[in-house]
């Protein structure tokens, strides 16, 4: 197993550099550049600026010089933010974003696993129609839109909550909810379904035959096997919600990565995109790790050669 | 206090926004406010700027969001006026104008500090000048600093040519020169890197032979046109007269920076803990994508005038977010274009609140002029002429039509010579003055132009017709992609399938794939654009068609056109210049590379407490002179006014203060020159 | 005799199934819903246009109209700022979005449930070779993708399988951009339900009813595709129908940065973005469409639900 670990663990590195390489070779096929603005620039300013951040030189001598940086876990400054690092951008903003996003998981575990738990045991009853149609209208009410009248309602009726803007428990809230509904409503969906599915399989009958309380039946025996599906969707998903957002992030005006995610690719600033991008993407990596791992843990079925 | 208690207030507030939700909110509103109004009881203003700023460098940065924040912390030269955003005294106390409009000298005054006491002088002012036209800064905007003589040349890392001893003359035909002093005549520039001098060899014969030989001498900042001649005089030398020069000195890239804050820190200068400032604040706090603090800085020389202890400015990108920090009374203040147009009518029942004045920008639609179809001028003119802007103006709520380019209602004093020009030309064309109206909408007119360009027009009704064999593939209308953009494509489309019969498909971008796109002339036909005056002048606007390497992205140059513009700027009287502009302006619309279609209102919100911030041009707002007023009784209202009959004399009074030193000096001199000469008598008789 | 009682499963398998689905009441309800919508979607626009001469993108003439006007007898659901009947963009905007959610998940069901499988099945280095692969995938942004998709593929580098598609759908150019879109779509989605199938394949493969197919000498992709993707069939269609609604919002964010959709066409998720800003001031511009999406997207699961426990192989051995 600890070789297991230390193996995917090395592997991370090289895959880490050919994310980065691939997402290079994409913004430079990208049109557009950090610099191009409303007004056409003379040809002579243009020379300055790619003069100042080496854009003059060969291809190769470039991406020579980011590899070379990035190996040191040096992102070099942001194109678009004078004077600011990458590594200084994304350790000020994740901690905002990394709040929202863990919480919103939390929630959404909380809300989904019970929901979906019951609903199984309870298949066809009314309380599962009702929670898998309100699961529903968790997946089918986009954040764009529940965002705002969440707003519209606790903030602008009954001036209960801040509107936007980070700042104390009371501006967490609505953020935090309009995340997590979406991933309850999945998270729900996935333990109905993959309970079910255990529930039939043979070592849960056998473990019924053998005399064994429901409870210890479901929990130790059918509740390990019935999560699998979740715990796939969980390692991207943490992920992609500690990085953040965007929607949620503008919509309530909180300075999470996930905004400055987007708006970095859409300002084409290099540097802050191959930062964030190597940053998520080593995240995603070890998320997925540790689901492999629990995989071993939650059935004994599945084996590491 | 009062925000704490203010709980029965808020209940009210959300029955009545319910009542509106459920009523569609088309009634007139019951509340004279919308939401939340208590005045603060701090003396801090909480605005909205936008997005993010890229940086607080004012040489270096580019962007609105940032101008408005540097506006407070940056002193420069001269001050926008609070209402109009012509420039009035500020670190200049006053200054003149050589009588060839050439050399300018400005005064400083000797009481201004940095905010860590240093004093400013104009040395400082020569230093920040020539720090921002530097190479290595590579400011993206310090094309507006062109004007001064040999600063493009040194941006651009030219040198000069030296033979025997003696600098070669730009004119070809003038004797070599001693030395490349601004004041003397100018010396031939040019690039003298290799690959440019072996481009030379193969394109300019006579150049070549002319530099042969020469030695290169690079231009160096002492080379430019800018010089303290002593601590408190700023002697500027322009390439050729700009009588908008001093507008210009308004922007924060002529600010006075600290040098040694930034020989110290390098690109850390603008940290917080780092940064040393000019202006009437002073920055407190930082937090990027949160807020930024500044705070009022006792070093200012006119700190006494300063009425606010701080500002916040909260970055923002979502529209529909700042209207609800707005309404639940968080911030005091918005930027233009915040309030969205189809709110307008419900929104502008708030008098008191919603400013929609006339934006110093012009929204039009470039034409590829030089592939086909639009490569004829009748098929430009009838794309033109068949959009009925009066119908824009009543869909978009919050803009003015226009079919000309210089934006109405900015320069009333343009516009009056443009009337005049335009009738006259107009006239000389055989173009009655019904038909100069009809620019704004003529469907006949437009079915004709097409016939005439040779395309088989049926009539299908009185004035509408249908154009069959118009080559519709190949011809898009580009736009980038905004709300308003989108609204505005999609309705000079339908216009376009109305009135000419012809489905021209949209094609919307984000914006960093659409610049390219743009300014390359990729776009198939017909492209959308807008611009936003760098200075308040007509000229800002006529220059996008200045020179073969133009900003119109339209392919359009015309030498004729760049000499009409040079002959203006060389008029000292501003009423025959603005009549050489307005000939210009005629000369450039007559060929139709762009067809101009409205005039952007600045569509913004401010809490009525808030004082002595005016809904000017550019939404620029000097902070000195803003104010928050807790008496309810002296809140602003029915800001409609707020120019003229609903102004603040306080804030007037303040302005015409500041503006008495520069006027007293003219004055002084127009009595001395009446005694003197009679240059200036001569000139105005011309 | 293996093969002989295979093929008798196999016909009573889909008869079977059936009967359970209409069994099924409300994803009965849900079949009923997305039939009636489709119909409405494919034909709805004409039947409007050819009845009334209501179409999407008309802007009318009169200026006085071009604004948003409450709901009403020749606007049922009211307009848009333009003036435009939002009736008929909503049908219009259906097809869109359908079509977005369709072919995105058929992609994501064929690559991703096949990578998966194999990748779950093979195991040790194939597995984990395939597996990094897909974190790859996942860590480049695919708003990055996009853009760069639309910018080798526009104007006359556009595949012609897109632009055939688009003019098969009645438009030119502007399409090509959402055909485009959907591929893309596509190419992002299939990731995490190769995660979820392999997930699945790695609890299954040691099971007796493989060891035995094994043993009976079935081929490897006879075992993945015949034995074990079906016992995987429950998660992969209720995470097919997730798929769904996430791959319309994503359109709709898309919309939102001038990626998706061109207009004057629109989509339900970009037509519920406009609606959302004027929330306050004209409700119906957001209700309309949104409640039209959810609608659809309920059905779709209820659907999904119900097809998961009619065709669930395991509920078949009670």
């Amino acid at each position: 197993m600890l070789q297991f670990i230390f193996k995917r663990l090395i592997v991370i590195i090289p895959m880490a550099l050919v994310v980065v390489t691939v997402t290079w070779g994409l913004i430079r096929t990208a049109p557009g550049n950090f610099y191009s603005t409303e007004k056409k620039l003379p040809p002579a300013i243009e020379k300055n600026i790619k003069e100042k951040y080496g854009l003059d030189k060969p291809w190769y001598v470039q991406y020579g010089k980011l590899m070379g940086n990035i190996i040191r876990l040096d992102f070099g400054d942001s194109l678009k933010y004078e004077g600011q690092s990458v590594n200084e951008i994304i350790w000020r903003h994740l901690p905002y974003s990394a709040t929202i996003g863990f919480l919103a998981y939390l929630v959404a575990l909380l809300i989904g696993l019970t929901a979906g738990i019951i609903a199984a045991l309870r298949q066809n009853s009314a309380f599962d129609y009702s929670s898998m149609a309100l699961s529903m209208l968790g997946l089918s009410v986009p954040n764009f839109v529940l965002g705002p009248i969440l707003v519209l309602i606790f903030a602008l009726w009954l001036f209960w909550l801040p509107p936007a803007r980070w700042g104390g428990v009371s501006s967490v809230v609505m953020p935090v909810i309009t995340l997590a509904a979406v991933y309850a409503a999945y998270i729900a969906r996935l333990t109905r379904a993959g309970m079910l599915e255990v529930l039939r399989s043979d070592y849960i009958r056998t473990a019924r035959a053998k005399g064994l309380d429901e409870k210890t039946v479901l929990l130790k025996h059918a509740l390990r096997g019935g999560i699998i599906p979740v715990v796939s969707f969980t390692g991207p998903a943490l992920a992609s919600l500690l990085a953040g957002t965007v929607v949620v992030e503008r919509v309530f005006a909180i300075p999470g990565l996930g905004n400055i995610f987007i708006q970095s690719v859409l300002n084409r600033d290099e540097p802050l995109i191959l930062g964030i991008v190597a940053f998520l993407s080593i995240l995603v990596m070890i998320f997925n790790l540790i689901v492999d791992i629990s995989y071993g843990y939650l059935d004994p079925r599945i084996r590491y050669e | 206090m009062t925000r704490i208690f203010a709980g029965r207030t808020r209940l009210g507030v959300a029955i009545v926004s319910l009542c509106l939700l459920a009523a569609g909110c088309s009634t007139t509103a019951t509340t004279k406010y919308w939401g939340q109004v208590e005045a603060p009881d701090d003396n801090v203003l909480r605005y909205i700027t936008g997005s993010e700023p890229e940086s607080l460098d004012p040489s270096f940065v580019t962007g609105q969001p940032e101008a408005r924040i540097l506006i407070g912390l940056f002193d420069r030269l001269v001050e926008y006026h609070p209402k109009t955003m012509q420039p009035i005294p500020s670190m200049a106390t006053h200054w003149e104008v050589s009588d060839d409009g050439i050399d300018y000298t400005f005064h400083l005054r000797k009481n201004g500090k940095y905010s860590n006491g240093d004093p400013i002088t104009a040395k400082d002012f020569e230093w920040s000048f020539k720090r921002a036209l530097s190479p290595e800064l590579a400011s993206r905007y310090a094309f507006i600093g062109f004007e001064i003589k040999y600063a493009e040349q040194y941006n651009a890392k030219q040198s000069f040519a030296k033979k025997d001893g003696k600098f070669l003359n730009a004119d070809e035909n003038g004797e070599p020169l001693d030395s490349c002093d601004v004041d003397g005549p100018a010396c031939l520039t040019l690039a003298a890197d290799e690959e440019s001098l072996a481009k030379i060899k193969k394109d300019n014969a006579e150049l070549a032979t002319r530099i042969e030989g020469a030695e290169f001498v690079e231009i160096k900042p002492d080379d430019i046109g800018v010089n303290a001649t002593d601590d408190y005089t700023l002697e500027v030398t322009l390439k050729q007269p700009a009588p908008y020069f001093v507008g210009m000195l308004t922007h924060q890239f002529f600010a006075a920076v600290h040098r040694p804050t930034i020989e110290k820190h390098g690109k850390n200068w603008i940290k917080p803990e780092n940064i040393v400032t000019s202006g009437a604040f002073k920055v407190e706090e930082w937090k990027p994508y949160d807020e930024m603090t500044i705070v009022r800085d006792p070093n200012y020389w006119d700190a006494k005038n300063v009425k606010l202890d701080a500002v916040k400015f909260y970055p923002m990108d979502e529209q529909t977010t700042m209207m609800n920090i707005y309404k639940a009374g968080r911030v005091d203040a918005l930027y233009n274009h915040t309030v969205p147009a189809a709110w307008n009518e419900f929104i502008r029942q708030f008098k008191d609140e919603y400013l929609l004045h006339p934006e110093v920008t012009i929204e039009y639609y470039t034409f590829s002029v030089k592939k086909k179809p639009f490569d004829n001028l009748d098929v430009r003119k009838a794309f033109s002429l068949a959009v009925n802007r009066e119908s824009l103006e009543v869909l978009r709520k919050t803009v003015k039509k226009s079919a000309d380019f210089v934006p109405l209602g900015i320069f009333p004093e343009y516009e009056k010579a443009r009337t005049k020009v335009f009738a006259e030309l107009s006239e000389k064309d055989g173009i009655t003055p019904e038909q100069m109206q009809k620019r704004l909408f003529d469907p006949t007119a437009a079915c004709a132009h097409m016939k005439k360009a040779g395309y088989s027009v049926q009539m299908t009704g009185s004035d509408k017709c249908k154009v069959t064999d118009f080559p519709l593939d190949g011809v898009e209308l580009s736009y980038n992609t905004a709300e308003s953009n989108k609204q505005v494509a999609e309705f000079v489309q339908s216009q376009w399938q109305q009135n000419l019969g012809l489905t021209i498909p949209l094609k919307n971008m984000e914006f960093k794939t659409y610049l390219p796109y743009r300014s390359a002339i990729e776009y198939k036909g017909v492209a959308r654009a807008g611009w936003v005056g760098d200075f308040m002048d007509p000229y800002t606007f006529l220059s996008q068609f200045y020179t073969e390497a133009n900003d119109s992205s339209t392919g359009w140059w015309d030498p004729v056109y760049d000499k009409m513009l040079d002959d203006a700027n060389k008029t000292l009287d501003p009423e025959k210049r603005y009549e050489k502009l307005a000939e210009a302006e005629y000369y450039v619309l007559k060929d139709q590379p762009v067809m101009p279609l409205s005039v952007a209102g600045t569509s913004w919100m401010k809490k009525p407490y808030v004082k002595g911030m005016y809904p000017n041009p550019g939404t620029m707002h000097p902070w000195k002179f803003v104010y928050i007023e807790k008496d309810r009784a002296k809140w602003d209202q029915n800001v409609d006014k707020i120019m003229t009959e609903q102004s603040d004399p306080a804030i007037d009074a303040e302005v015409a203060a500041l503006m008495k030193s520069q006027l007293d000096f003219e004055r002084a001199n127009a009595s001395k020159s009446e005694e003197g000469g009679e240059d200036e008598e001569t000139d105005k008789t011309e | 005799m293996a093969e002989k009682t295979d093929i008798v499963k196999g016909t009573s398998l889909w008869k079977d199934a059936w009967r359970r689905l209409l069994k099924n009441k409300l994803a009965t309800f849900g079949m009923c819903v997305m039939a009636l919508m489709t119909l409405l979607v494919v034909f709805g626009p004409m039947v409007l246009s050819w009845m009334f001469g209501i179409t999407p993108s008309a802007v009318p003439e009169d200026a006085a109209l071009l604004k948003s006007l409450p709901p009403s007898g020749t606007n049922i659901m009211g307009t848009d700022e333009l003036g435009r009947d939002l009736f008929a963009r909503v049908l219009q905007g259906g097809r869109i979005s359908l079509m977005v959610g369709v072919i995105s998940t058929i992609v994501s069901l064929v690559v991703g449930v096949s990578y998966g499988a194999i990748s779950g099945y093979l195991g040790g280095r194939i597995d984990n070779v395939m597996m990094r692969i897909v974190d790859i995938f996942y860590a480049i942004p695919y708003i990055l993708i996009v853009i760069v998709l639309l910018e080798v593929f526009k104007g006359e580098n556009t595949p012609s399988i897109i632009t055939s598609l688009s003019e098969a759908f009645g438009g030119s150019g502007p399409l090509n951009q959402i055909f485009l879109l959907f591929f893309a779509l596509g190419l992002v989605s299939w990731l995490t339900m190769a995660r979820v199938v392999r997930g699945q394949v790695l609890s299954l493969k040691n099971q007796e009813f493989v060891l035995a197919a094994k043993a009976t000498g079935v081929s490897t992709l006879g075992i993945i595709f015949k034995h074990i993707v079906p016992n995987t069939l429950g998660p992969v269609i209720v995470y097919a129908t997730l798929t769904i609604p996430s791959v319309m919002l994503t359109e709709a964010f898309l919309s939102y940065l001038g990626m998706g959709v061109q207009a004057p066409y629109a989509s339900w998720g970009s037509l519920a973005a406009d609606g959302i800003k004027n929330i306050a001031i004209f409700p119906w511009q957001l209700i309309f469409p949104g409640v039209t999406m959810a609608l659809t997207l309920f059905s779709l699961n209820f659907m999904g639900d119900g097809l998961r426990d009619a065709l669930d192989p395991q509920t078949r051995k009670f």
